[in-house]
C-alpha cells in the first residue's frame, strides 16, 4: 500500500507533466501551423521574390486532392503526396503561363497572382460545389491526466521539422540546391556559367507550390474543404515568412517558434483573441527591432 | 361627327390592349444574396428556395395577377456590394420589396439604405434578434425562439454545468448572453466562456480549457467556414461531450460535410431542416429536388426564404396592392399566416417577426438526425414585451438585451 | 562638375535633388491643363444626362479615388507599399460616426467630424510612420507591417459588439457595423440644412478631388515630390547627397494615409455605416490592384483604374452573375501581363509617342 506522501507527490508530478506538456502541445500546434503554411511562400517569396497571393489556392488545391483521393481508395499518406504533387504541377503550369514574365516586375506579381486567386476560387465554386466531404483526422487521441490530446496534431510539429529539414538538404546537399541558390542570389552569373535559368526558376517555384499544397494536405484531414480554404493560411505564412527575414531556412524555424510560443502563450493566458492580436502585434515589434527579419540575426556572411 | 366616332373607335381597341398590358406589369422582387464568396455555402440554397416559390407561386398566377420578377444581383459575401446593389435596385430597378442579407452586417450596411427610401425589406435569416424596423420584416428565428426551448431541455438531460465557446462578434456575444441568462433561471451554472475571432480555425487551446472546465454539455455558437473545423479537431482530441447549438447544422450542413463521428451528439433548435418528416416537409423537398435536383442540402434558411415569398404574397393580396405602405399596413394588422415546410407561421406585428416551428435535431453517431422534441408556434416575443410595437410606433433601430428599447 | 563648383552648400542637396531625379529621367510635368483635371470638370455636368442611379453610382467610385491617390503617391512616387491603406480608412470613417453621432448632425459638426477624422488619420500616421521609417523598416517589411496593423484593427473592432463598447452616445457595434451617422451637409436658407446627398453629393466629391488632385500634383512636381523620387530611384544615391530619406518617406506617408480617410469619411456620410469588414485583407489589397493596374506612377491612371474598376466588378456582376469574380480575374490578368506599367501610361505611349 502507497503512504500518502508517495500518492501526494505522484499527483503533484503528474500534474506538472500534464501541464507542461499540454503547453508544449499548444506550442507545436501553432509553430507546426506557422511553420507549414509559411514552407512555400518562402521558398516563392523569401527566395524569388515573387509576391504570390495565390499561396491559398495551392493550399487548398493540394487539400482538395488529397481528400478526393484518400476517398477513392488511396491510403491516406500517399494521398497526401499526391495532393502535394498536384499543387507543385499546377504550381509549374502557373509559372510557365503568368509568373516567368513577370520577374523584372516583382511588384505586378500581386495583380497576377490575386486576379489567379479570383479565378481560382471562383470556378472551384462553380464546378465543385460549395464545400466537399472532408476526411476524418487520421490516428486516434491519447490521455494525459485531465486531458486527451488528438495523437495527428501532436505530431505534426514533427512533420514540420521534418520537412524542414528535407528542405535543407535539398538545398545544401544536392545539386539543384546548389543550382538554385546560385541563380537566385545572382541569376545573371548562373547564366553566364552555363545553367538553365528559366528551368531552375520553374521547379524552385514548382517545389514552393509544392510545399504549399503539403501544408494543405497535412491539415485537410483537420479542417472545413471549402473552395476559400486557403485564405486562413495566408497571414500567418507572410507574416512568418516575413518576419524570418530572406533566408528561407535559417529564418522560418526562429520566426515560426517564437511567434508560435508568443501565440499559444498568449491563447492560454488570455484567450483566442489575445492571441491573434497578440501574434500580430509581435509580427510589428520583431520587424521593428531586426529590419532584416530573424533570419539576419544567424546569417554569416 | 366622324372625328368623334373615330376617336371613340381608336379607344375602343387602344383602351383593352393598354389594359393588358398594364395588367402583365410584374411584381419586382429584388434579391440581394451572396452566390459567391465565404457566405455562399449556406446562401444557395437561399436562392433557390426563392426561385422555387416564385415560380410556383406564377405557375398559379401571381400575385394579384401579375407575375412576380425576380431581380437577383449577386453581392458576393462583401458588404460594400451589398450596399452598391441596394441603392441600384432602389434608385434604377424600383422593386415593390427587397429580400435578402445573410449575415446580420450585410443587413445592417444596407438596413439606412432601405430606410432612407422608405423600402419594404425582408431579412430572412436567423440572426441574433432584436432589429425594430418599420420598413424591415423577418422570417428568421431569433434567440429567446431557439435558446428557450433548446437549453432548458439539455440541462435536464444532461447536467447543469454548461460551457459556451461563440464567435467573437454581434451574434456571438448575444446568443451568449442569451445562454447566460437561460442557465441562470434555470439554476445552472456557467463552467466557461470563450469568445473566438471569425478568423481563427486552430482550437487546441479552447478544447483543452473545456477539458479543465469539465462542463456537463457544450454549447456552440461558431460562425463560418474556418471557425467549423471545431467539430473535427474536437473529435479527434476525443472530447465527447454533447454539444448544442442554435446555429450549427441548420445553416452550413456541418453533418454533411464533416466524416462521422465529427458532429456526434450535437443537439440543434432550427426551424427545419430537410430530414424533418412531415407531410409538409416531404412535400416541399420532392418539389424542390425536382427542380434543383443536386441541391447539397435544404437548410433552415432555405425554407425561410420560401416562407417569406409566400407571406409577401399573403400580405399584398389582404391589402389588395404591392404599394410598399399598404402591404406593410396589411402585415401590421396581423394575421399574415402562410402553410410552408414548418407548417403553419405568422408573422407578429408588434416585433415583424415570424413565429416558427422549432424541431429539436438530434445528430446521431453517423450524423443521421433524430428528432425528440418538436415545439409549435413559439413566438418571437421578445422584441415586443421589451417595448417594441411596430404596429402603433414607428422605429428603425436594433435593440439588444443589454439595450432594450427606452420605455 | 563645373556646376556643382557654382552651387553654395546649403543649395547642394536640394539641387542634387533636382540633378539626380533628372538624370534618372523623371519627365518635368506639363503647365498646360492637365487632360485629367478637364474630365474631372466634366463630371460636373454628369447629371444632365446620367440617371440618378447613375450619379449615384458614380459619386460612389469616386470615393475610393483619394485612397488611391494616396498610394500611388506613397508607392509611385515613394516607393512605400503599404497596406495601411483601409485601416486608415475604417479609422477615419469610424471617427466621423463617433463624432457626429455624438454631437449632432447639424452642418458644423459634420465637417467638424471630417476634420477631426482627418486629424486622427494624420496623428496615427505620423505615430506608425515614425515607427516604421525611423525605425529603419524598409521594403516588403513595410507591407507586412501595415498588413498586421489593418489586421489587428479589423480583429479588435469586430469584436466590439457589447455595450461597454461606446464612445459617448456611439455604439462601435462590432462586427455588425457603426450606422446611424448623418450625410454631410452645408447651412441652409432658416433652419433647413441643405443635405449633401444625390447630385450635391458629387459635387462636393469633385470638389474635393479637384483640390486633392491638384495639391497632389503640385506636392509631387516640388522639390519635394521629386527628392521623393530620388528617393525611390536610389535610396542609397540619395542618403550619400545628404537627404533625410526618412523625413521624406514619413512626410508622403502621412499625406497618403490621411487621403485614405478622406475616402473612409466620405465612405461613412455616403453610406451611414462602417464595419471592421472594411479593413479586412481583401479589403487591404484592393487599393493595391486599381493603383497597380492603373499604373503606380500615374496620378490619373490610379483615378480612372479605380472608378472602372469598381464600375466593371459592378457590371459583371449585372451581366455576369456567378462568372463576375472569374471574369474579373481574367481582365486583371490580362491588363498587368499585356501593360507592364499600367493602362493609362502604355496606353498614353501608344497614343502620344512619348
Amino acid at each position: 500500500m502507497d503512504c500518502p506522501g508517495a500518492t501526494f507527490s505522484k499527483g503533484l508530478a503528474m500534474t506538472l507533466l500534464t501541464t507542461v506538456y499540454s503547453f508544449l502541445y499548444q506550442f507545436g500546434d501553432s509553430f507546426a501551423y506557422l511553420t507549414l503554411s509559411a514552407l512555400g511562400l518562402a521558398v516563392i517569396f523569401g527566395m524569388m521574390g515573387v509576391i504570390n497571393l495565390a499561396h491559398g489556392e495551392f493550399v487548398m488545391c493540394g487539400a482538395y486532392v488529397t481528400i478526393l483521393t484518400a476517398k477513392a481508395g488511396v491510403p491516406l499518406p500517399l494521398a497526401m503526396l499526391t495532393g502535394a504533387l498536384a499543387a507543385a504541377c499546377v504550381g509549374a503550369i502557373l509559372e510557365y503561363l503568368v509568373v516567368r514574365h513577370l520577374y523584372n516586375r516583382l511588384f505586378d506579381s500581386i495583380v497576377a497572382t490575386w486576379a489567379v486567386s479570383l479565378i481560382t476560387q471562383q470556378a472551384m465554386l462553380i464546378f465543385a460545389g460549395p464545400s466537399i466531404e472532408g476526411l476524418s483526422t487520421p490516428f486516434n487521441s491519447f490521455e494525459l491526466g485531465d486531458y486527451s490530446f488528438s495523437t495527428y496534431r501532436a505530431l505534426l510539429p514533427f512533420f514540420a521539422i521534418a520537412v524542414l529539414a528535407g528542405l535543407y538538404l535539398l538545398f545544401f546537399r544536392t545539386n539543384y540546391g546548389v543550382y538554385a541558390r546560385a541563380t537566385i542570389q545572382n541569376a545573371q552569373m548562373a547564366k553566364c556559367l552555363g545553367l538553365r535559368t528559366p528551368r531552375i526558376y520553374s521547379m524552385t517555384f514548382a517545389l514552393g507550390a509544392g510545399l504549399a499544397g503539403l501544408a494543405g494536405a497535412l491539415y485537410a484531414p483537420t479542417i472545413t474543404a471549402v473552395p476559400t480554404m486557403g485564405s486562413s493560411f495566408i497571414v500567418p505564412a507572410f507574416v512568418t515568412v516575413v518576419t524570418g527575414g530572406a533566408n528561407v531556412l535559417l529564418g522560418v524555424l526562429p520566426a515560426a517558434g517564437f511567434l508560435g510560443l508568443i501565440q499559444s502563450g498568449m491563447t492560454a493566458a488570455f484567450g483566442q483573441l489575445a492571441g491573434q492580436i497578440g501574434l500580430l502585434i509581435t509580427v510589428i515589434f520583431v520587424i521593428r527591432l531586426l529590419p532584416m527579419g530573424m533570419g539576419h540575426l544567424f546569417n554569416r556572411r | 361627327m366622324n372625328k368623334i366616332r373615330r376617336m371613340a373607335i381608336a379607344c375602343a381597341f387602344t383602351l383593352p390592349v393598354a389594359m393588358s398590358v398594364m395588367a402583365v406589369e410584374p411584381v419586382k422582387l429584388g434579391l440581394l444574396e451572396d452566390q459567391s464568396g465565404n457566405f455562399s455555402l449556406a446562401v444557395i440554397p437561399k436562392i433557390h428556395a426563392t426561385q422555387l416559390a416564385i415560380d410556383e407561386i406564377n405557375a398559379k398566377g401571381g400575385i394579384l395577377g401579375r407575375p412576380i420578377k425576380l431581380i437577383h444581383y449577386d453581392t458576393q459575401s462583401d458588404n460594400t456590394k451589398f450596399q452598391e446593389f441596394a441603392r441600384r435596385l432602389i434608385q434604377t430597378d424600383k422593386p415593390e420589396v427587397i429580400f435578402g442579407g445573410f449575415s446580420s452586417a450585410s443587413r445592417e450596411a444596407i438596413r439606412p439604405i432601405m430606410d432612407k427610401a422608405k423600402q419594404l425589406y425582408f431579412y430572412n435569416n436567423q440572426y441574433e434578434g432584436g432589429v425594430c424596423d418599420s420598413n424591415v420584416f423577418v422570417t428568421g428565428a431569433v434567440p429567446e425562439q431557439q435558446f428557450s426551448t433548446l437549453v432548458p431541455w439539455l440541462m435536464e438531460k444532461y447536467g447543469k454545468r454548461v460551457y459556451t465557446i461563440a464567435a467573437d462578434y454581434n451574434f456571438g456575444q448575444i446568443s451568449a448572453e442569451w445562454v447566460r441568462k437561460i442557465v441562470k433561471e434555470n439554476g445552472g451554472t456557467m463552467a466557461g466562456e470563450e469568445f473566438i475571432p471569425l478568423s481563427v480555425n486552430q482550437f487546441g487551446q479552447t478544447i483543452q480549457n473545456i477539458q479543465k472546465a469539465k462542463p456537463d454539455f457544450v454549447m456552440t455558437l461558431l460562425v463560418g467556414n474556418l471557425q467549423s473545423a471545431y467539430f473535427e479537431q474536437q473529435a479527434a482530441a476525443n472530447l465527447n461531450l454533447p454539444m448544442g447549438s442554435s446555429i450549427q447544422v441548420g445553416q452550413a450542413y456541418e453533418h454533411k460535410r464533416f466524416k462521422p463521428p465529427a458532429l456526434k451528439n450535437m443537439y440543434v433548435t432550427p426551424n427545419y431542416i430537410e430530414e424533418v418528416d412531415s407531410p409538409a416537409s416531404n412535400d416541399f423537398k420532392k418539389r424542390f429536388k425536382a427542380k434543383y435536383p443536386n441541391e447539397p442540402y435544404i437548410s433552415q434558411e432555405a425554407a425561410n426564404a420560401y416562407d417569406a415569398v409566400y407571406i409577401y404574397k399573403a400580405a399584398a393580396e389582404k391589402a389588395k396592392s404591392t404599394d410598399m405602405v399598404a402591404v406593410r399596413k396589411a402585415l401590421e394588422g396581423g394575421g399574415i399566416c402562410t402553410d410552408g415546410p414548418q407548417g403553419k407561421v405568422c408573422m407578429d406585428p408588434k416585433s415583424h417577426h415570424m413565429s416558427h416551428t422549432i424541431y429539436l435535431a438530434h445528430v446521431q453517431d453517423d450524423h443521421s438526425i433524430k428528432f425528440p422534441k418538436v415545439w409549435n408556434d413559439i413566438q418571437p416575443y421578445w422584441l415586443g414585451e421589451a417595448g417594441c410595437n411596430l404596429a402603433v410606433k414607428a422605429d428603425y433601430s436594433q435593440y439588444t438585451p443589454s439595450n432594450p428599447p427606452k420605455k | 562638375m563645373t556646376f556643382l563648383n557654382k552651387m553654395k552648400t546649403t543649395e547642394l542637396p536640394k539641387a542634387a535633388a533636382t540633378a539626380v531625379a533628372q538624370s534618372t529621367g523623371a519627365r518635368p510635368w506639363k503647365n498646360v491643363a492637365d487632360p485629367m483635371l478637364l474630365l474631372i470638370v466634366a463630371c460636373f455636368f454628369t447629371p444632365l444626362f446620367l440617371s440618378q442611379g447613375g450619379v449615384s453610382n458614380l459619386a460612389y467610385c469616386l470615393i475610393w479615388t483619394f485612397a488611391a491617390i494616396g498610394l500611388a503617391s506613397m508607392w509611385g512616387f515613394g516607393g512605400i507599399l503599404s497596406f495601411g491603406q483601409t485601416a486608415f480608412f475604417g479609422l477615419a470613417g469610424y471617427c466621423y460616426g463617433v463624432f457626429t453621432i455624438n454631437f449632432g448632425d447639424s452642418p458644423l459638426s459634420t465637417w467638424a467630424g471630417v476634420l477631426s477624422g482627418l486629424l486622427l488619420c494624420m496623428v496615427l500616421a505620423a505615430l506608425l510612420g515614425y515607427m516604421i521609417f525611423y525605425g529603419g523598416i524598409k521594403d516588403v517589411f513595410i507591407g507586412i507591417v501595415t498588413l498586421s496593423v489593418t489586421l489587428v484593427f479589423e480583429t479588435f473592432m469586430a469584436q466590439t459588439a457589447g455595450p461597454k463598447w461606446a464612445i459617448g452616445a456611439a455604439r462601435l457595434n462590432g462586427f455588425n457595423g457603426m450606422s446611424a451617422m448623418p450625410s454631410l451637409s452645408l447651412p441652409g436658407a432658416g433652419a433647413e440644412h441643405i443635405l449633401l446627398e444625390g447630385n450635391y453629393f458629387l459635387f462636393t466629391v469633385l470638389v474635393l478631388l479637384v483640390i486633392v488632385y491638384v495639391a497632389t500634383k503640385k506636392l509631387l512636381s516640388s522639390s519635394f515630390g521629386l527628392t521623393l523620387e530620388a528617393i525611390r530611384e536610389n535610396p542609397h544615391r540619395a542618403e550619400m547627397l545628404g537627404i533625410d530619406i526618412r523625413r521624406y518617406q514619413l512626410l508622403i506617408f502621412i499625406f497618403g494615409s490621411t487621403l485614405a480617410g478622406l475616402s473612409g469619411i466620405l465612405y461613412t456620410a455616403w453610406g451611414s455605416y462602417i464595419t471592421p469588414s472594411s479593413m479586412g485583407l481583401t479589403a487591404s489589397a484592393m487599393p493595391i490592384i486599381w493603383v497597380a493596374t492603373g499604373g503606380r506612377r500615374s496620378l490619373a491612371g490610379a483615378i480612372i483604374a479605380t472608378v472602372a474598376l469598381l464600375d466593371l466588378s459592378q457590371e459583371l456582376v449585372v451581366y455576369g452573375s456567378q462568372y463576375a469574380l472569374v471574369l474579373m480575374g481574367f481582365i486583371l490578368l490580362v491588363v498587368v501581363m499585356l501593360m507592364p506599367a499600367g493602362v493609362l501610361p502604355t496606353l498614353k505611349t501608344m497614343f502620344f509617342r512619348q
